[in-house]
């Protein structure tokens, strides 16, 4: 059903969005939209204005100046709707220390004024969501890191969200505890949940993203899918010769993107055969020939000492 | 619009709930052991100093006149201990203010449950002080039943200062100096000797403070005395309180949402 008679819209509608403390520009006039069911990502370097924008969305952080629309709702309007429609897992876990793990859920359950039988009801499936069966009735303190993690995922979906919102899902955790985390957010991406992501993370940017953003500087550099940033700012492949100090860049090839950080050198061009030639220059390194990744664009976005 | 205005109260009673369940959790720590202090020292100020006090202070037994003053103590300084350290613990060290900033909790709302919790706090460990009063014999008028009501005011206004200069600090020792002033006031406070014994710029001093009138509200309560004076001290202690908190409210906005 449409809400007053409107076409859906967005779930997120960012205008001119900036924030400001004293001097530092955090956020800098930037618009984008997040359309319901996709999962949008920002990735930036740290520092680059994500969880200043992350904070803007769940109203933390008041805009200094723009128009942010989160389900539909104006932030500086509308906080308390706004933050019953969202679920949010901020960048540190803030479970309550005090509290079972089934307690946590149920105590905050409160927070969005959910009856009783609703909230235990709830609790219970996403215990089972997050596989912790097991720990129901134990406190938080004696969780693992991956398993704190999987309980806030849960404790943001008690309200049911329309707009699941992760600041840096992962940051922090090791790989086998960041691949259990990416199957859960697959799931319920698949189930049609919004999921707007901040992380520093290529391979979980383009891993769990349908389209993201590049920041920097609290700046919008890139915005697309995955794949098409790749296609676009980092060619197809890449060439990777490590231990270059001192030597120099090889530059001037016809369509070959040149790039030196620390001693490894970059080149990036449409296809294998036109970094076929580089191979025979670097026979003494260690050389890599890849596809480009996200992590190429944004490093060749986010670089200052780019040659070409 | 005023800060206090914004509070939604059903909101405000899941955040005093949530404290409250952790305080049942933590009984043990929580509830019985700040009891044993003030036990003692109604033994020690009833039976220690009570026994070199000849005669009766302003017409009561010392016990019943110094009593009124642990008691008005007792619960202010639970208050303020809630709305310090411990609400400095819920904002920085655990993040609870965060987790409940994520959910259509709003600061104010927040805040006033921060107060409440800590008034209540203070509520709980009066009712226990005024019970052991009434069993050493100190409380001798039924009016005593409305020293409840005057605790309550004035612990909120304990606790709405002392969230305020909570919502200011970013280190816990600069509490010091707040502790500093609160001690030293105790002792002009007219908790453990007649006021009227102070040189007069001390007793104005005292009076400005508000806490000054619960603790008189208390005692003459617990004789059994009723005067249009208390009923003004009563005043001026909720309108310290409605200005305190709006302060309060507004400082910590500034503070969780930036």
């Amino acid at each position: 059903m449409k809400e007053n008679g409107n076409a859906p819209g967005f779930a997120i509608e960012a205008r001119d969005l900036t924030k400001t403390y004293g001097n530092l520009v955090a956020v800098n006039r930037i618009s984008f939209n997040v359309k319901y069911g996709e999962a949008f990502g920002m990735l930036g370097p740290n520092g680059a204005g994500k969880s200043t924008m992350m904070r803007m969305i769940y109203c933390r952080s008041p805009l200094s100046h723009g128009l942010l629309r989160v389900v539909g709702k104006d932030v500086t309007l509308d906080a308390r709707a706004i933050n019953g429609a969202v679920g949010v897992v901020p960048q540190e876990n803030n479970l309550d220390p005090d509290l079972s793990v089934r307690d946590n859920l149920l105590v905050y359950a409160r927070y969005f004024h959910l009856p009783r039988h609703i909230a235990e009801q709830r609790a219970d499936e996403l215990i089972e969501f997050a596989e912790l069966q097991e720990k129901r009735d134990v406190r938080i303190e004696t969780l693992s890191g991956g398993m704190k993690r999987r309980l806030m995922i849960a404790r943001a979906l008690l309200n049911q969200p329309k707009i699941l919102v992760l600041d840096e899902p992962t940051t922090g955790l090791d790989p086998h505890v960041r691949l259990a985390i990416w199957e859960k957010l697959r799931e319920l991406r698949r189930q049609g949940l919004t999921i707007v992501l901040s992380t520093h993370y290529m391979d979980e940017a383009e891993k769990l993203c349908d389209r993201l953003v590049i920041v920097d500087r609290g700046k919008i550099l890139v915005s697309g899918t995955p794949r098409e940033l790749i296609r676009e700012h980092a060619r197809h492949f890449a060439l990777e010769a490590r231990g270059c100090n001192g030597q120099p860049l090889h530059t001037g090839l016809p369509q070959v993107l040149a790039e030196r950080r620390g001693s490894t050198h970059f080149y990036f061009a449409p296809s294998a055969e036109e970094l076929a030639p580089l191979m025979k220059a670097y026979e003494n390194h260690e050389v890599l020939l890849r596809p480009s990744n996200l992590e190429d664009v944004f490093l060749l976005l986010t670089d200052n000492e780019r040659l070409i | 619009m005023p800060a206090l205005a914004r509070v939604n109260f059903g909101d405000a009673w899941r955040v005093w709930r949530r404290n409250y369940d952790v305080y049942v959790r933590l009984w043990k720590t929580e509830i019985i052991a700040p009891l044993f202090e003030p036990v003692f020292s109604i033994i020690g100020f009833g039976w220690g100093v009570g026994s070199l006090v000849a005669g009766k202070v302003m017409g009561v037994p010392y016990l019943t006149f110094v009593g009124a003053g642990l008691l008005a103590f007792t619960a202010l300084l639970r208050a303020l201990f809630e709305c310090t350290y411990s609400s400095f613990f819920r904002m920085v060290y655990q993040s609870t203010f965060d987790a409940v900033l994520c959910t259509p909790v709003e600061v104010e709302s927040l805040g006033l449950a921060e107060i409440a919790w800590g008034a209540s706090k203070a509520l709980f460990d009066g009712l226990f002080v005024l019970a052991v009063l009434a069993v050493f014999g100190a409380v001798t008028s039924p009016l005593s039943l409305l020293i409840p009501i005057t605790l309550t005011i004035g612990a909120l206004w304990v606790a709405a200062l002392s969230l305020l200069i909570t919502s200011r600090i970013h280190d816990i020792n600069n509490y010091n100096f707040y502790l500093a002033f609160v001690f030293s006031y105790l002792w002009i406070s007219g908790a453990y000797f007649p006021l009227e014994r102070m040189p007069e710029p001390v007793q104005w001093l005292a009076w400005a403070v508000p806490l000054t009138g619960a603790v008189d509200v208390s005692r003459q309560l617990m004789i059994g005395n009723l005067s249009w004076k208390m009923l003004a001290e009563t005043l001026y202690l909720i309108v310290a309180f409605l200005v305190t908190a709006e302060f309060t409210l507004r400082s910590l906005r500034r503070r969780m949402v930036n």
